[in-house]
């Protein structure tokens, strides 16, 4: 009988023994556990802190500016790289994307619902053509499409405008996205049917009344297609890497691309299409949900600067929309360029129609 | 918490796993514990100290560096002096002697012409057009007369605006030579990030925990403690210097953690073979120390059998050698005992046959000498023959001392009994004797058939004028089997019970002597199923039957 309590209790005594080493190191995982946890959710907090801005420039073009801005307001700035189409669908799915930087406006237009309207106070220092806001955007810098050649690889072919684009040694040599995924790639196919497509057939657009007809812009559209030999890209860099590396001779794709890619010494040259040019201006884009709306104003007033629109030009190869901000060298002036200009309405109407149409012609091609 | 009782053997297994094996695991596991906790606290404690360490160094550069344009800015101010370029030199050199850089020095007026260099090299974000209000230069204007640091374009420039009369006059920048500030933090292990106060990368030497922008990853920026970057777990520290410049230190916590992974798996292993190896120790070894008590407890249970003859002999250790002497010592005390109590028994049983042997008939002998008297006067051979008889009936009870006879001579004693009735009942009495002449050798207890006679006389004459018994002695088996039948009266079957159920009991008081001292008597000397059996019916007559071991 003692024997057996004796027993029991010792039995008792090895399981109090258990029990506390278990509830020490439980204790100390659960605490080591805990410091893990809780610094993490800190720094997760602490991430959310910022601006987040969401944009398809390039992280060269972007850094400086950033690095300049949160000099200048202290507001920090996290940013996400990514294709407009994904930027305007993160702004409308995430309240917490604070603004879109870029994307141009003919692209971004039908979306302005989901946008914050605000007139920068930088306004009235822009060109007339920049300060509509009634797409509660925000015009950063003025894109024209131009397209870029690779001037190794090009030999005797002439190129100075879409026309020339047809001749059957580009076949196959030639970068173009597609529009549904790249924004420039839509701008070019505007700037197609507004140069090809045009009613004055010497492609001589007039600049007060330009018009459209679509039907022989997608004659043309068809044909370069065809030129393309089923190499239609998926992203704008693509074109403009792809020609600056020998992979294409000819790209089309917009200015400030070809100027990097120029800066940075690539043997490239620019050209400005003989049958017109569309230049679109890209915008900066507040989330409407936006719960930092006072440093997204910032973010706006800032760009839109004397001091960074002198840097965007002189440096960063855009083109200034202020009107007291000259344009870098590099660049054309806009008088020796065959401008057309587009009824923005009219064209971000058209949109969608437009693309069906391309993806058809483009579909029709492919089978 | 009832549980089945087990083995002692598995008692034993089990209490040895059990303080074998807990306080090992309890230990190694605490062990571990320790050494994680230890290992991250040490971890930190690193990681704290060296960020110190490094931001501490850093700054006595930064402070060396801004004491020295401090001084250019008092001597450029001074415009007085005219070998002002010689006196910035030897501010210069003096201040970067010890770290072996110059550095570069530029003072530009406030139009942006150059006032002094010190390199070659011309910067056009210093003196191109339309950056006079942008990164450095707006950092000058920004704080008239106060220095400060600003990353620009992956130099850490020291800012000064000088002022005269809130017009700009001069701006000193100096470019640290990053030589010297990689040089503080030469040699970590840790990665190292040198940033300016937003974030922004000036050296590194892990690349891995920049973002595209060369900013700090953003989970890293202010993080004290633990993070997780792409699945890698860091432990990282900041420390802002008040020069502008935040120092990060950061250790990669991953490797390490694999590294416990796999001495955790290891000591896993380890336990799995200590357990494997301790479940076979405990059996092996709880099966050695109680095969003594397997020992003693078969020897208890031959003894619970009725095994007396078991001995236990163990050397193994000296308490079990004392139970094994012990036992063996009761077990002897125990058969000695029971020997004894078997004498005992054995005599007291003796002594009841001998009595019950002795309880001759008092009525026969009476009957006997009343016949005997009667027939003198009438038969005197008769007389003499019953009297010669008698006699030799006497002298077999008296004499005989032996308790067990073979059947002849009993037989031949019966014979004289017989006669004895045969000359009183004369015609009325008739008998049959037929033994088997197998079985004349055999030993049975003296005087066990004649009793039968006396019963057969005793219940048949009742009402009848003759009687014929008949006695039959066969072998069956290994039994010697005695009949006594007889065509009398009989009895009914109240008596028959009443007979049966004094033979089961061990006394009797009744009047039915005869029956029953044969019957106890066969008992007490041969223990089993031996004895008499009786049947009987009302008016057919009555058959005894008396079973004895045959033996010689």
């Amino acid at each position: 009988m003692l024997g057996k309590l004796k027993e029991r209790s010792l039995q008792k005594q090895g399981r109090v023994y258990i029990a506390l080493a278990v509830c020490l190191v439980s204790f100390f995982v659960i605490g080591i556990l805990g410091r893990l946890l809780y610094n993490l959710m800190a720094n997760e907090k602490r991430v959310a802190d910022k601006l987040v801005v969401v944009s398809p420039h390039p992280v060269s073009f972007m850094e400086p500016l950033i690095n300049e801005f949160e000099i200048e307001t202290g507001i920090q700035v996290e940013v996400i790289s990514c294709g407009t189409t994904e930027a305007i669908q993160m702004i409308e799915e995430d309240e917490n994307v604070d603004l879109m930087w870029g994307g141009s406006v003919l692209t971004v237009g039908p979306y302005k619902d989901d946008f914050l309207s605000y007139k920068s106070n930088a306004s009235d220092c822009l060109y007339p053509q920049f300060k509509d806001n009634s797409f509660n955007t925000n015009c950063f810098t003025d894109v024209p499409s131009v397209l870029m050649v690779n001037t190794d690889l090009i030999g005797d072919i002439k190129i100075s405008g879409y026309e020339d684009l047809l001749q059957p040694e580009l076949k196959g040599k030639i970068a173009f996205a597609d529009p549904n995924k790249s924004s420039s790639s839509y701008e070019h196919l505007v700037n197609m049917l507004y140069a090809m497509g045009s009613d004055d057939s010497d492609g001589n657009a007039n600049g007060d009344t330009p018009s459209v007809n679509s039907e022989k812009g997608f004659e043309y559209v068809n044909a370069l297609l065809k030129q393309l030999d089923g190499n239609l890209l998926d992203s704008s860099s693509e074109v403009y890497e792809g020609v600056a590396n020998g992979k294409y001779v000819v790209g089309l794709t917009f200015e400030e691309a070809a100027l990097t890619m120029l800066s940075a010494g690539k043997h490239v040259r620019i050209i400005y299409m003989k049958e017109g040019v569309v230049s679109t201006p890209d915008g900066i884009y507040i989330n409407k949900n936006t719960k930092r709306a006072d440093d997204a104003k910032a973010f706006v007033d800032f760009m839109l600067s004397y001091d960074t629109q002198v840097y965007v030009a002189q440096y960063l190869g855009r083109r200034s929309v202020r009107t007291d901000v000259s344009n870098s060298s590099e660049v054309l002036a806009k008088a020796q360029i065959n401008m057309i200009e587009v009824d923005r309405d009219f064209v971000i109407e058209s949109r969608e129609k437009w693309l069906s149409e391309f993806s058809d012609i483009e579909k029709k091609r492919r089978d | 918490m009832a549980s089945e009782i087990k083995s002692f053997q598995e008692n034993i297994r089990k209490s040895f796993i059990w303080y074998s094996l807990t306080p090992v695991i309890i230990i190694v596991i605490t062990a571990v514990v320790i050494f994680i906790s230890a290992w991250g606290i040490s971890l930190r404690m690193s990681t704290i100290n060296e960020n110190e360490d490094i931001k501490n160094r850093i700054d006595s550069a930064m402070n060396t560096y801004y004491s020295m344009v401090d001084k250019v800015s008092d001597i450029v101010v001074d415009s007085e002096d005219n070998n002002q370029e010689d006196k910035i030199f030897a501010t210069l050199y003096r201040a970067t002697s010890n770290y072996d850089e110059l550095g570069e020095l530029i003072i530009l007026d406030g139009s942006g012409d150059t006032v002094f260099t010190s390199g070659e090299s011309t910067y056009p974000f210093l003196t191109q057009r339309g950056m006079n209000n942008w990164g450095v230069w707006k950092m000058a204007k920004r704080h008239p007369d106060e220095t400060n640091t600003i990353l620009f374009e992956g130099k850490l420039f020291i800012v000064k605006g000088v002022y005269e009369n809130d017009k700009l006059k001069y701006g000193i920048f100096y470019i640290v030579p990053s030589e010297v500030i990689r040089n503080q933090f030469k040699g970590e292990e840790k990665s190292v990030l040198i940033t300016d106060s937003l974030g922004w990368v000036y050296l590194y030497n892990n690349k891995a925990l920049l973002d595209d922008f060369g900013r700090v990853d953003p989970q890293l920026e202010n993080a004290s403690g633990y993070t997780i970057i792409d699945g890698h777990i860091y432990y990282g520290k900041r420390i802002d210097s008040k020069k502008g410049i935040s120092v990060y230190t950061i250790s990669d916590v991953h490797r390490s953690i694999r590294t416990i992974e796999v001495i955790v798996l290891i000591i896993v292993i380890i336990f799995i073979g200590i357990i494997l190896i301790s479940y076979r120790n405990a059996d092996n070894s709880s099966r050695e120390y109680t095969k003594d008590v397997k020992k003693i407890e078969q020897a208890f249970e031959a003894v619970q059998q009725g095994d007396l003859n078991v001995s236990l002999n163990i050397d193994s250790s000296t308490e079990f050698q004392t139970i094994g002497r012990d036992f063996n010592q009761m077990l002897e005390g125990l058969k000695e005992e029971i020997a004894q109590n078997q004498e005992l028994a054995e005599n007291a049983a003796f002594s009841q046959v001998k009595q019950l042997e002795s309880q001759f008939n008092p009525h026969f002998l009476f009957n006997t000498l009343d016949n005997i008297r009667f027939m003198a006067k009438i038969d005197a051979k008769a007389a003499d023959k019953m009297i010669v008889s008698l006699s030799g009936l006497l002298r077999y009870s008296i004499r005989e001392t032996r308790d067990e006879v073979t059947v002849q001579e009993d037989l031949h004693n019966l014979q004289l009994y017989l006669n004895i009735l045969q000359i009183r009942f004369n015609k009325r009495f008739s008998y049959s004797i037929d033994v088997a002449e197998e079985i004349y050798d055999c030993l049975i207890p003296k005087l066990v058939i004649q009793p039968l006679i006396e019963n057969a006389i005793k219940y048949g004459f009742e009402g009848r004028e003759t009687l014929d018994v008949k006695i039959r002695g066969t072998q069956h088996q290994d039994n010697i089997i005695f009949v006594c039948e007889d065509n009398g009266a009989g009895m009914d079957q109240a008596l028959l019970v009443e007979l049966k159920q004094q033979l089961e009991g061990e006394k009797n008081e009744s009047s039915h002597l005869g029956l029953y001292n044969i019957h106890r008597r066969i008992q007490l000397m041969y223990k089993g199923d031996y004895g008499l059996n009786i049947e009987s019916e009302k008016d057919k007559g009555t058959l005894v039957r008396v079973t004895i071991p045959k033996h010689r």
